[in-house]
């Protein structure tokens, strides 16, 4: 059977795809074997970053559907978790902050979500409507001060888990590498597994034309909201991990510049690559804490032209770029 | 009832800033559908330019003209490099305009510092009438503002360059097969946009502090203000739109705080554009 140019491509890059990932993450696992200190705490925050821009591959790679707003759902997730303890004498808060954040995120993007793609809102609409999202969230967790901490933030105790009769001190470094790599790991799994099921298919489907999956039986508005709900759950589970590791928490998470910070590392890795959005992340955010010490206007300056000379010509950001090196000759019936 | 005099005035100067703030947008995003997340870029560019002039002791009238021819040609730039080639694709003009915001912001910070910067109320009185207090340099504002977006409808309704931009907002294809320079028309209407958006940013700078977020406050108002108006409707939609936006905002925020206000009047915007996708001026 011969596969139309786009699915042969799709399949290439999955394989290889695969391949990569599988070396990043059994590198990653073996880092504190090989590293302790200053690198082994900051991992995981760039992953978990990784797995806020894999929220928004999913939307927007996948789905088409460009959101400015990726950081509210993970502020939210953050303030959960620095919430929690107040929230539960009987139960673990930590694992309640994860089951809420996961809640907040997805009911929050599922309501605001059906509300809009219900009744059309699409395309730019959608982007000033979850701008918006994240400014609000902004200005109430500034305006909540007896709850929130206000502007100075709010700080959140590192987790002690116990299962059983074993205890984990998240406090130190490696313990909390080691939950929150296979937390990632198990999302990137996941999410891939949703790309390519039948409902991955559809939101493929809805990306390219939405008229004509509409015009097919699909409620496409369904899907998109099912799509935003499952991004917003994310990147609040994301935000829960982060609170927890940074121990710490303020609304400039949730405000305009993180949130399209986001946009920014998912464009650059390469949108419609769950890896792609997941290393852009990891290495814009990287760079940008090591560059930023040495020279932090100019640091900044590169990150926004690269960004332009990204969106301008390489439209699939490094992964795209890199996948298309090295299935040159499945491109070429394209033109045809 | 003076309590309801003063927020009616009140209302009223904010409607007018608002307005004046949104004009730029109105502009580029109302009659040409480009979406200018560098909107907030721009006004805060015609802020700083302000700011620069007037330390320098150019006096402040000069000051605004030059900002705003200063924004105006960057815009040109801009449109000229980058945006023009985009013009089919709303996505990436809506990430390239932004990607002008995260350079722009950074040249800014470099140029002129992170400091608050602030630029001399060239009229600091007042007339007092009872209790409240009409400020002199806003009020003044409010009448340009008045002036231009009413100059702006003049302009688009009764002169033959009007004409031209109206069939090229109705349908810019057979506008160009019968003979308008479509590309030329573009990058006016871009032009000017820019310009007004940099002219709002100098007259609004002595009213705030300066920094270089300021246009950001303004940015997503302004897409509320030019969609709760009813995107192309220029002279109407943007005085409406900045009534409902504005007004709104000062009168819940007699019952809450301004953040509250700012919220609800988000919310009631996000409504608008469910429930009346073409504005609140323009019939299903």
């Amino acid at each position: 059977m011969k596969y139309p140019p786009a699915l042969s491509r799709l399949s290439f890059s999955w394989y290889s795809e695969n391949a990569v990932a599988t070396v990043i993450f059994a590198v990653l696992a073996l880092l504190p074997a090989f590293l302790s200190g200053y690198v082994i705490y900051i991992v995981p925050q760039y992953l978990l970053y990784g797995v806020l821009a894999m929220s928004l591959a999913l939307l927007w790679g996948v789905a088409g559907i460009l959101s400015f707003g990726q950081a509210a759902f993970f502020a939210l997730g953050a303030y959960a978790m620095g919430l929690a303890p107040h929230w539960t004498s009987s139960v673990d808060p930590f694992y309640l902050a994860l089951l809420v954040s996961l809640l907040i995120g997805a009911v929050l993007a599922g309501v605001v979500g059906y509300f809009l793609f219900s009744a059309g809102v699409r395309d730019v609409y959608f982007v000033l409507v979850t701008l918006a999202l994240s400014i609000m969230t902004e200005q109430i967790t500034v305006s909540q001060s007896d709850i929130t901490g206000g502007y100075n933030g709010m700080f959140i105790p590192r987790a002690q888990l116990s299962f059983g009769g074993v205890s984990l001190d998240l406090s130190a470094d490696v313990p909390m590498y080691y939950t929150i790599l296979p937390i990632v790991i198990g999302i990137y799994v996941l999410l891939r597994l949703v790309v390519a099921s039948r409902f991955g298919k559809v939101l493929v489907g809805i990306r390219e034309n939405e008229d004509r999956v509409l015009s097919l039986g699909f409620r496409t508005s369904l899907y998109k909201t099912a799509a935003f709900a499952l991004s917003g759950a994310v990147a609040g589970l994301a935000g829960a991990l982060y609170g927890t590791h940074a121990s710490f928490v303020s609304p400039s998470l949730a405000g305009v510049l993180f949130s399209t910070q986001v946009v920014v590392w998912v464009a650059i890795g390469g949108r419609e690559s769950l890896l792609g959005a997941l290393l852009g992340a990891v290495g814009v955010a990287a760079l940008s804490n090591y560059l930023t010490a040495i020279t932090p206007e100019y640091w900044q300056l590169v990150v926004g032209i690269v960004f332009v000379i990204v969106i301008m010509a390489f439209r699939g950001g490094v992964a795209g770029a890199l996948i298309r090196l090295g299935s040159r000759p499945p491109m070429e019936p394209e033109r045809g | 009832m003076q309590t309801a005099l003063s927020v009616l005035v009140d209302s009223m100067l904010i409607t007018f800033v608002f307005a004046l703030a949104a004009l730029g947008l109105a502009i580029i995003f109302g009659l040409m559908g480009v979406i200018n997340m560098g909107h907030g870029a721009m006004l805060t560019l015609g802020a700083y330019f302000t700011w620069f002039a007037t330390t320098k002791g150019v006096p402040f009238v000069a000051a605004v003209l030059l900002a705003a021819a200063g924004v105006g040609l960057i815009g040109l730039l801009l449109e000229h490099f980058i945006i023009r080639h985009f013009y089919d694709r709303p996505f990436e003009t809506l990430l390239l305009t932004w990607g002008f915001f995260l350079i722009s912001t950074e040249l800014i910070k470099i140029a002129f510092g992170t400091d608050l910067r602030t630029v001399t109320n060239p009229l600091p009185g007042a007339a007092h009438f009872g209790s409240f207090v009409l400020p002199a340099y806003q009020s003044v504002v409010a009448l340009i503002s008045l002036a231009l977006i009413v100059g702006l409808g003049v302009m688009l309704y009764r002169t033959g360059l009007g004409i031209k931009i109206r069939a090229l907002v109705q349908n810019a294809e057979v506008a160009s097969l019968l003979g308008l320079n479509v590309a030329r028309a573009y990058k006016l209407v871009f032009v000017a946009g820019s310009a007004a958006a940099g002219l709002a940013g100098a007259l609004i700078s002595p009213m705030l502090s300066v920094d270089p977020y300021i246009g950001n406050i303004f940015l997503v108002r302004s897409f509320f203000v030019v969609i709760v108006g009813g995107i192309g409707q220029v002279l109407g939609g943007t005085l409406v739109g900045s009534f409902l936006i504005g007004g709104s905002e000062t009168f819940f925020a007699l019952f809450s705080g301004q953040v509250v206000a700012q919220t609800i009047v988000f919310m009631l915007a996000i409504l608008v554009l469910r429930f009346r996708p073409a504005g609140v001026l323009r019939a299903q």
